[in-house]
């Protein structure tokens, strides 16, 4: 199951498993994005390259104009998901 | 264990429930059930998006072994498409130069231990393979 949320501070908020039976949710909530915000990933435990998918076509879009998503509170796996694609260099992960 | 799927994306979930239950009946370690779902997922995707017909249906078997978890994925009716050879989207390229795309195949190949491919008779055949940690 997945859920994308904003909380009170306008952080996006994931949890569960972004997967590519989940692109469009994560979609209805990125493709307005347009200014920079953070998206936490304390409680998302699984991502798959559809998900990267999603949030590098946010983080082209946002960079066009300057913004950016910065990326908090990966799981080790997920990290290491990150860093073979290669997105800590295109992303800000704290 | 082993079980059909139709070859198309509303099957995801029940591939997925059926890599949980494996992974709970033979003690597979999360680390390791994640790599495995991740890789399945992207080979299983792609035969959906690629074999040229959502008619058909894709056969997952998996098996513990000694040291190590052996997942085979048989797609039939389709052309051949080599994933140990396939390459995939840069990653060594600015931002608005990066592809949307084309990274599963990539990432699943750095996470596993062994990926084999063999075709024949418009058969192919995916074998993963992820070493279970001492």
């Amino acid at each position: 199951m997945f859920t994308i949320s904003r909380d009170e501070s306008g952080n996006i908020l994931l949890a569960g498993r972004l997967d590519a039976s989940q692109v469009d949710a994560a979609a209805a909530i990125l493709d307005p994005l347009t200014t920079s915000c953070i998206v936490d990933f304390k409680n998302l435990d699984y991502i798959s390259s559809a998900g990267l998918g999603i949030l590098l076509k946010t983080q082209k879009r946002l960079g066009a104009s300057g913004q950016s998503i910065t990326l908090i509170n990966m799981n080790k796996m997920i990290r290491d998901v990150f860093h073979i694609a290669r997105f800590d260099l295109i992303f800000t992960i704290r | 264990m082993q079980q059909q799927f139709p070859r198309t994306m509303h099957a995801l979930e029940s591939v997925f429930g059926f890599l949980g239950r494996f992974a709970e009946e033979n003690s597979v370690p999360p680390d390791v059930s994640f790599v495995l779902n991740l890789a399945v997922e992207e080979f299983f995707t792609n035969m959906v998006k690629y074999s040229g017909s959502t008619d058909g249906s894709v056969d997952i078997s998996a098996v513990r072994e000694p040291g190590r978890i052996v997942i085979a994925l048989v797609n039939r009716g389709v052309e051949p498409f080599d994933v140990t050879v396939a390459k995939g989207s840069p990653t060594d390229v600015p931002l608005q130069e990066r592809p949307v795309g084309g990274l599963g195949i990539k990432i699943a190949r750095e996470m596993l231990d062994g990926l084999d491919y063999s075709y024949s008779d418009r058969t192919s055949r995916i074998t993963l393979i992820k070493n279970l940690e001492r």
